[in-house]
């Protein structure tokens, strides 16, 4: 414990020179930047960044590195509850109930609070991260094919409590967006599966798109045909600050999903995608009255986006005590220190303690940074609301573009955007619900590919499920949740239709 | 949302979840047609036909339960489209963009897609719409290409 | 309205006449296209090597990521770009395979390795095979030993089913007559990660991805690819010494442009390679990320670039489609 604290204060020594919170600074404000431009999340951030961390040296690299890939954590959430478009796969979520606070003339609420959330997880996280990053690493190397296809199981179940709709229809939507996923090359066979003969298909369609299309190209095609355009919002000071009830109504989420983030941050591969997800059917669940989530209910921003910046830390641990690049975004950052000849590894951190611990600490001055960079810009993009709506929605179709095109310099991301768009709104005109589709997207891959290597991991046999504790309990836990959420289907009998919702048809 | 009556007592004509409940049907279709030249495998080695398969099944029976639940839902005939004209022209305005984009640059299309949307589409002002198009194309390319370095293409004259 | 148009058209005209006047080569930027997202190896040998050849030939180089199933989407954006001399790649071994694949499953080529010309191989490196040190095999001899004693019980991991990683493996599998039992994953990356957790028990690696798990024990290291020792690592046989003659597998990176590039761009593209890899700042970057730099010019790397396809030509060919019951 003591060296704990040598250790931390050698980090604050590192991360309070001038020189070194300059770069934590222009990091952040970076970040924020690109996190709020449609499309553009914390990976495209730290790539668009890398080569030019390539002349400083290592501690600033990763310091500003890492200040851009919060930064864009943050701002992603921005764009989400002003104008309904996802930065990134993580604020997927945050759009539901995000956008119809700002509806509701709550913009200034939601943002403070997905400010303080993402604080409050941020630091929780950069906290477990130096006093457990040596333990957890070890559990999180355990996670192996099969016990990864244990919590994506665990993922699928939570759709049943995800929507307020009809489940019938939450189903179908799942259905649909698990059928997108598998579009592209089959890893397991070398098959081309629905690709239409495009090869940039291959990878398979991308989340961003497909979020960006469903959920910001979509409202623009239903707001922009309304007559009068929608209209514009003056926002009070007073309208700015959430009032003691929606912090009191945040407080169980943001700790709930600080926790809940950070374990699935830790492990390795791209499940951290998952935690906002995850978050928000269970705040969802344990809600006293659930029907006012997705209809701007702040538990619905309060827990997602707890969850999803309390997984960005999570997910250093296996980088930073193990030295494996676990996820795209903690690739780049290897690349980063590898390019200064600090090679990765278990030993990185005993031999260049100053770098860990500089990076530790320079992600709680990051995390504060943030807090004072965006708790007063609340009022400032609130303000954005009052450009009239028709100057305001060719700007954002802009944005989308742009953002959606330089992900990855691909034409192709553009066109699935904008399909999803159209898709998406003759979805919305018959009510489906929108974030099962993208749910469903993002596990589908993952979900085929480990329940397959954890079958060529032992030739066949289901029993490997059973015989590993993490997967066997994962499972059964799943289960459990899956049962509850069905249980009024199976015992309430004859007005099971009700509760299904498809009678369900209020404004 | 859109002026949808709950509840029409028009008995007749198909309703709003039937017809979406089909189209889901005739999507998982689609997709088990598709699936036909993937090995499906078997449940000890699952081919890459495997999940597709299974997913069509699944949507299917989901699409059809909701045609079948979907008695009771509000008429197809009420579901009003009053902005589709505008959310297609808005559609393939932005489609003509995304194929000019690699050919006459990001600037020119951005310009030309504002001053579609701003001039053509609201009617705006000639000048405010000029001024807010090339500001906003030059703007953004400064701050992303330049600033940013993303690589945005540029037009065959530089620009 | 017809102001508006007007408008449009003036600003068009106004951008027309912008176009600037030929002149010899390079005069303007030059895009190197880098198949693979930033971070990995194709990036990370691409930009040093850009950056260093931008200064002999006073234009900028801007790399471009275009990734996407596996390098392919990257491969065949440079393959079919214009052949001006201002697109270039960056390409990795895997180059020579994705063509062999598509013939595999009847689809239409992406692209074909005659559409490209090289320029300069940039470094080449044989990748190692490392095991979980559970694994009772000391040697790369009781490596293959316990394999035939137990066919089909080992476990390897692989960035992709005929990925870079995964063929290498298959050169050893065929060429010793042995059975494992593959596990694909997404990458290099989580391919390791699942190494490390004991998961699989063996990979053919590259050497600058494992070198610190080798130091901390946390690996262990059987034999390598190369045609000859490693000089990081002495103590580590090849598979040739070991009487494997077939096997040899490099993860090399090298220089390409579409076929039809004047002559005139190759020659001051080659000469600028030439300079860039004795540029001292190039040789730093290269060194911190353990990858020597292996430099051919482009005679000698075509012929090193014929042998190699043509071994990772017959061994994904013996491999071919996967056999799944219908």
């Amino acid at each position: 414990m003591v060296e704990t604290f040598d250790n931390l204060m050698l980090g604050f020594s590192i991360a309070l020179q001038p020189q070194i919170l300059v770069y934590a600074f222009a990091g952040c404000i970076i970040g924020t930047l690109v996190g709020m431009m449609p499309g553009l999340g914390p990976l495209a951030g730290i790539s668009i960044l890398l080569p030019a961390t390539f002349g400083l040296n290592p501690i600033i690299a990763i310091v500003l590195l890492a200040g851009v890939y919060y930064g864009a954590m943050y701002g992603g959430s921005t764009t989400s509850i002003l104008m309904r478009i996802p930065g990134e796969a993580a604020s997927v979520m945050t759009c539901v109930d995000g956008y119809e606070m700002t509806k509701n003339g709550r913009a200034g609420p939601a943002l403070a609070i997905a400010a303080i959330g993402s604080f409050i997880a941020g630091t929780f996280g950069v906290i477990g991260l130096m006093l457990l990053a040596p333990t957890l690493a070890g559990w999180a190397l355990r996670f192996g094919p099969p016990e990864y296809t244990a919590l994506l199981m665990m993922g699928l179940f939570i759709l049943a409590y995800m929507s307020g709709g009809s489940m019938l229809k939450t189903l179908a939507m799942a259905g649909f967006g698990l059928a997108l996923g598998m579009i592209g090359i089959d890893a397991m066979s070398g098959y081309t599966r629905f690709s239409m003969g495009i090869v940039e298909l291959g990878d398979g369609v991308g989340i961003v798109p497909v979020a960006v299309g469903l959920f910001g190209i979509s409202e623009i095609l239903i707001t922009a045909g309304q007559a009068a355009g929608e209209k514009v919002q003056k926002p009070k000071l007073r309208d700015l600050i959430p009032s003691r009830e929606e912090f009191r109504l945040s407080a169980g989420p943001i700790g709930r999903g600080s926790l809940l983030g950070f374990l699935i941050g830790i492990i390795p591969g791209s499940a951290h995608i998952i935690s906002s997800f995850v978050s928000y059917g269970i705040e969802r669940r344990l809600a006293r009255d659930p029907e006012r989530f997705g209809k701007g209910a702040i538990e619905g921003v309060a827990g997602p986006e707890s969850a999803n910046n309390a997984a960005a830390s999570g997910a250093f641990v296996p980088m930073m005590a193990l030295g494996v690049p676990t996820s795209p975004v903690t690739a780049v950052m290897i690349a980063a220190i590898m390019v200064h000849g600090i090679s990765p590894g278990p030993l990185l951190m005993s031999q260049q303690p100053e770098l860990f611990w500089g990076f530790v600490a320079s992600m709680y001055v990051g995390n504060v940074v943030l807090l004072i960079l965006n708790l007063p810009m609340v009022g400032l993009f609130v303000n954005l609301l009052r450009i009239p709506y028709s100057y305001l929605y060719p700007g954002i179709l802009c944005f989308c573009i742009l953002g959606t095109y330089s992900v990855a310099n691909s034409l192709i991301d553009v066109w699935i955007m904008l399909i999803m768009g159209g898709v998406g709104y003759v979805l919305r005109k018959f009510r489906y619900d929108l974030a099962p589709v993208a749910l469903g997207l993002v596990l589908a891959p993952m979900l085929e590919l480990s329940l397959r290597q954890s079958l060529a991991m032992s030739a066949g046999d289901y029993g490997i499920f059973l015989e590993r504790p993490i997967a066997t309990t994962m499972l059964v836990l799943g289960l459990v949740l899956f049962l509850l959420a069905i249980r009024p289907l199976i015992f309430k009998g004859k007005d099971w239709r009700s509760t299904v919702g498809l009678e369900e048809q209020q404004n | 949302m859109t002026a949808q009556t709950p509840q029409t007592p028009d008995k007749r004509g198909l309703k709003s979840d039937q017809f979406s409940g089909l189209l889901l049907v005739v999507l998982a279709l689609y997709i088990g047609w598709a699936n036909r030249e993937y090995p499906i495998g078997s449940l000890q080695e699952p081919g890459p036909g495997y999940m597709p398969l299974l997913l069509a099944i699944f949507l299917g029976s989901m699409g059809l339960l909701i045609a079948f639940w979907g008695g009771h839902s509000a008429p197809l005939r009420a579901v009003r489209w009053p902005e589709a004209m505008r959310a297609v022209v808005i559609l393939i305005a932005c489609g003509v963009a995304a194929f000019a984009l690699e050919r006459i640059g990001y600037r020119l299309t951005v310009i030309a897609l504002m001053i579609f949307f701003l001039g053509v589409m609201e009617r705006r002002r000639p000048l405010p719409v000029a001024l807010v198009a090339v500001g906003f194309g030059f703007i953004s390319f400064y701050v992303v290409a330049d600033l940013l370095h993303v690589p945005l293409p540029r037009s065959p004259w530089g620009l | 309205m017809k102001t508006r148009l007007f408008f449009a058209a003036s600003i068009l005209a106004l951008a027309a006449f912008a176009a600037p006047a030929q002149e010899t080569y390079p005069s303007r930027s030059i895009t190197m296209i880098v198949p693979f997202p930033p971070g990995g190896v194709a990036d990370l040998t691409g930009r040093p090597i850009a950056a260093a050849m931008e200064k002999v030939l006073k234009q900028p180089i801007a790399p471009v990521n275009r990734s996407g199933a596996g390098g392919k989407v990257g491969y065949a954006a440079a393959a079919n770009s214009k052949p001006d001399g201002y697109t270039i790649l960056i390409a990795l071994s895997s180059v020579s395979i994705f063509p062999e694949v598509d013939a595999i499953f009847n689809l239409k080529p992406a692209y074909t390795l005659d559409q490209l010309v090289p320029i300069a191989l940039v470094s080449a490196d044989p990748t190692i095979l490392v095991v979980h040190p559970s694994l009772p095999a000391k040697t790369a001899k009781d490596f293959i030993a316990l394999a035939k004693k137990q066919p089909n019980e080992i476990a390897f991991s692989s960035s992709g089913l005929y990925g870079t990683l995964h063929i290498a493996m298959e050169m050893v599998v065929q060429s010793a007559g042995v059975k494992l039992r593959h596990v694909p994953f997404a990458g290099g990356g989580p391919a390791i990660t699942a190494l490390l957790g004991g998961h699989v028990m063996a990979l053919s690696s590259g050497p600058a991805a494992a070198v610190g798990h080798l130091r901390s024990g946390k690996l262990r290291a059987l034999a390598s690819w190369g045609d000859k020792r490693l000089a990081a690592m002495p103590d580590l046989p090849t598979w040739k010494e070991l009487g494997y003659k077939n096997v040899e597998f490099y993860i090399w990176a090298g220089l390409l442009a579409p076929k039809g590039t004047p002559d005139e761009a190759i020659k001051a593209l080659r000469n600028a390679a030439r300079t860039a890899v004795g540029d001292a700042e190039f040789k730093r970057v290269m060194t911190k990320l353990e990858t020597p730099v292996n430099y051919l010019d482009a005679p000698e790397f075509q012929k090193f670039w014929d042998r190699d396809a043509e071994r990772l030509v017959r061994t994904v060919k013996r491999v071919g489609k996967v056999v799944t019951a219908k």
